[in-house]
């Protein structure tokens, strides 16, 4: 599904990703732990293709190199990013949005477009559920919403898009209990054998809503510890500074 | 003043029926614009739009001379039911209210009364020297518009320099509606000047909501000097919309002369290449209780220029004043270029007045997110523009107008 190789990433010539290595495969899921500022939300922003940094190494997808594609191109492909600070976009309704989005991932796989009312019906039972407010649908888009509502409505987006890899980026940070067990929801029923997930977190806690087949610690861009779930039971006592 | 300029005072000897006074009054004009000129930027009120170079870059010869044009015949709006006036270069042509009682109405070609006021706008003597049509049209008391009017503001293919002087009045009687949209479709392929001087009366308890849009793209350069006078308890409501034109401005005076009025200027401008649009206005507040609510947005694309001055004047005894007053513009390029000057002179103590302005370009991390979600690019930043644009467009409670006037903004954001 997804292979990193020696992938390094600098802006502004700060180097950030130091030579990372990562191997996904169809079916698993890989949880990203790690100190503050050392590279995570990098490390997905460059996997969904946002512009500005300076790379070398590779990066593939299913197979193809994704390195010269674009940001929505990826994501017709399949690559979806949950955002740790979703954008708040005035005036743009969230239906609307979430229908043009998913149209052109549609469009894109060859399906056919949905027409308003079909569309209507995907999110009303999609965010039934999920435990979803559909209140917040009807709103611009993010505005105004509290940090859990953002968040939830990441999920949201994710599980309409039914993407092949996704990839959370602190989904969980901020969010009370219900709404980890919403965001666990959103994962645990997208996840099958085909699909794959890349979650970055700071907590132990929602790994204990979703089992995940790998655990990574990366630190001053590099993956320096890999190990099964144990390993973030393990961090959650001891903190970071052991494995440096 | 511009050598190829022909104006020529045997022109208002040529106006038949008027009185001593009036042509006196003409003249006056006449010799007051024939002193100034056209305005240019050293004048404070046109220091964004230097009407002179316009005129200097656009004619080689220019003539007040009346026309008589022949028209054959517009396709009506189909979007929503609506009366209609026609009016043909500025003159009132036909008109139909087949939605309404007829006798409630009334509508005449041309203006008459004057107030003998001489105004610091050199355009607006222009037309007072020179206007000789127009519309007026009147609403009785205790009337109720039950469809949309709308005003087909149409110019001819052979309209060529030219400036047009016309001269409208709107009067809205006691507990009366009106609803109007001017729409204006410019036909001429050349270029000319419609120079405007329109009056709208609010007497107690009307309401008048009035909603600017041209049918397309066009070369026109436009000037009207809009002064309202507004009663007690009045509700105004003017939406300035822009399907693009070369020079637009739109000068606008409100009298709130008694309490409880409401006065609303909207705007959601996308200005393309060159097109040039000025709203300046200025609020009176002569009375306590009254709400003045102003906000000017404008997306600017390469080389376009928008300008908003707002004034708002607070008289001593207007206590309880609430006003604001809002620009704001997206910049789509880097020669794009919006002037807010917000000016406020308050004499009452007891008021809330809030103005500001602010600019800015199209913020990257936003398209970043959409476009990690599927969208490209374009449909990424039409959205964003959409959406800068959507609070001015909320206003419009009709659903089918409101959706004419999103299609045209579509097509105007889709042409740049
Ligand atoms: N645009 C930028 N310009 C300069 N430095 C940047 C930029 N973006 C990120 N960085 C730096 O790169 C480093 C890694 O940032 P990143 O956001 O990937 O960390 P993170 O692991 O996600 O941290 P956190 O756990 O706090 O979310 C940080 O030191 C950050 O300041
Ligand atoms: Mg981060």
């Amino acid at each position: 599904m997804l292979e990193i190789k020696d992938l390094k990433a600098s802006i502004n010539k700060k180097a950030i990703l130091k030579g990372l290595n990562l191997t996904i495969k169809p079916g698993e899921l890989h949880a990203i732990m790690g100190p503050n500022g050392s590279g995570k939300s990098t490390l997905a922003n460059i996997l969904s293709g946002k512009e500005g940094y300076e790379i070398s190494g590779e990066l593939n997808f299913n197979g193809e190199s994704i390195k010269e594609i674009s940001v929505e191109k990826r994501a017709q492909k399949g690559i979806f990013l949950a955002f740790q600070y979703p954008l708040e976009i005035p005036g743009v309704n969230t239906n609307n949005f979430l229908k043009t989005s998913l149209n052109s991932v549609r469009k894109a796989r060859g399906e056919k477009e949905l027409d308003t009312l079909s569309f209507l019906k995907l999110i009303k039972k999609t965010s039934y559920e999920l435990g979803i407010d559909e209140g917040i649908l009807s709103r611009q888009l993010n505005v105004g919403f509290s940090g859990g509502e953002k968040k939830k409505n990441e999920i949201l987006q994710m599980k309409i898009l039914n993407p092949k890899l996704s990839i959370l980026d602190e989904t969980d940070s901020g969010l009370d209990i219900d709404a980890i067990k919403i965001v666990a929801k959103g994962v645990n029923t997208l996840r099958n054998d085909k699909k794959s997930f890349l979650i970055i977190t700071h907590y132990q806690r929602l790994l204990d809503y979703i089992k995940p087949d790998f655990v990574h610690v990366l630190s001053h861009g590099k993956i320096v510890k890999t190990g099964c779930s144990e390993l973030a039971q393990e961090l959650e006592k001891t903190g970071y500074k052991k494995i440096n | 003043m511009n050598q190829n300029f022909q104006i020529n005072s045997k022109q208002i000897d040529k106006i038949q029926k008027i009185t001593e006074e009036e042509k006196n009054f003409r003249i006056k004009n006449l010799e007051i614009f024939k002193e100034e000129g056209f305005p240019s930027k050293k004048l404070e009120d046109w220091k964004f739009s230097d009407f002179k170079r316009i005129v200097d870059n656009n004619f080689d010869e220019l003539d007040t001379k009346t026309v008589v044009s022949h028209f054959d015949k517009v396709d009506l709006l189909k979007d929503f039911e609506h009366n209609y006036i026609f009016l043909v270069n500025g003159n009132l042509h036909s008109s139909n209210f087949d939605f309404e009682d007829k006798n409630k109405i009334k509508i005449n070609s041309y203006d008459k009364s004057i107030n003998y006021e001489i105004n610091k706008n050199p355009l607006v003597c222009l037309n007072q020297a020179f206007a000789e049509n127009g519309y007026s049209l009147e609403i009785d008391k205790n009337y109720k518009f039950n469809k949309v009017l709308v005003i087909y503001n149409i110019f001819t293919n052979d309209i060529k320099n030219k400036i047009l002087n016309n001269k409208n009045k709107i009067r809205v009687n006691e507990n009366s509606e009106l609803h109007t949209i001017e729409y204006t479709i410019n036909e001429s392929k050349f270029k000319f000047i419609n120079n405007v001087l329109e009056n709208i009366i609010l007497e107690k308890n009307s309401k008048l909501k009035n909603l600017n849009i041209q049918r397309k793209k066009n070369e026109g350069i436009f000037h009207k000097y809009l002064k309202n006078n507004l009663s007690l308890n009045s509700n105004y409501t003017n939406l300035i919309f822009s399907s693009g034109t070369k020079f637009n401005k739109l000068d606008i005076e409100c009298n709130l002369i008694d309490q409880n009025i409401n006065c609303n200027i909207l705007s959601a401008l996308f200005l393309g290449n060159n097109e040039h649009n000025e709203i300046k206005t200025c609020i009176n507040h002569l009375a306590p209780n009254c709400k003045s609510y102003q906000q000017v947005k404008n997306v600017l694309n390469s080389n376009g220029k928008g300008i908003f001055q707002g004034k708002i004047y607070v008289k001593d005894l207007a206590q309880k004043t609430d006003a604001y007053q809002l620009g704001k513009a997206l910049l789509l390029d880097d020669n794009a270029e919006f002037n807010s000057k917000p000016e406020l002179e308050i004499y009452a103590d007891d008021v809330k007045c809030s103005h500001g302005s602010s600019s800015g370009s199209i913020d990257e991390d936003s398209i970043y997110y959409m476009m990690s979600r599927g969208l490209s690019r374009e449909q990424s930043k039409k959205l964003l523009i959409k959406g800068f644009l959507s609070d001015i467009v909320e206003h419009i409670k009709s659903p089918s107008i409101k959706k004419f006037v999103e299609n045209k903004l579509e097509e105007q954001i889709s042409e740049n």
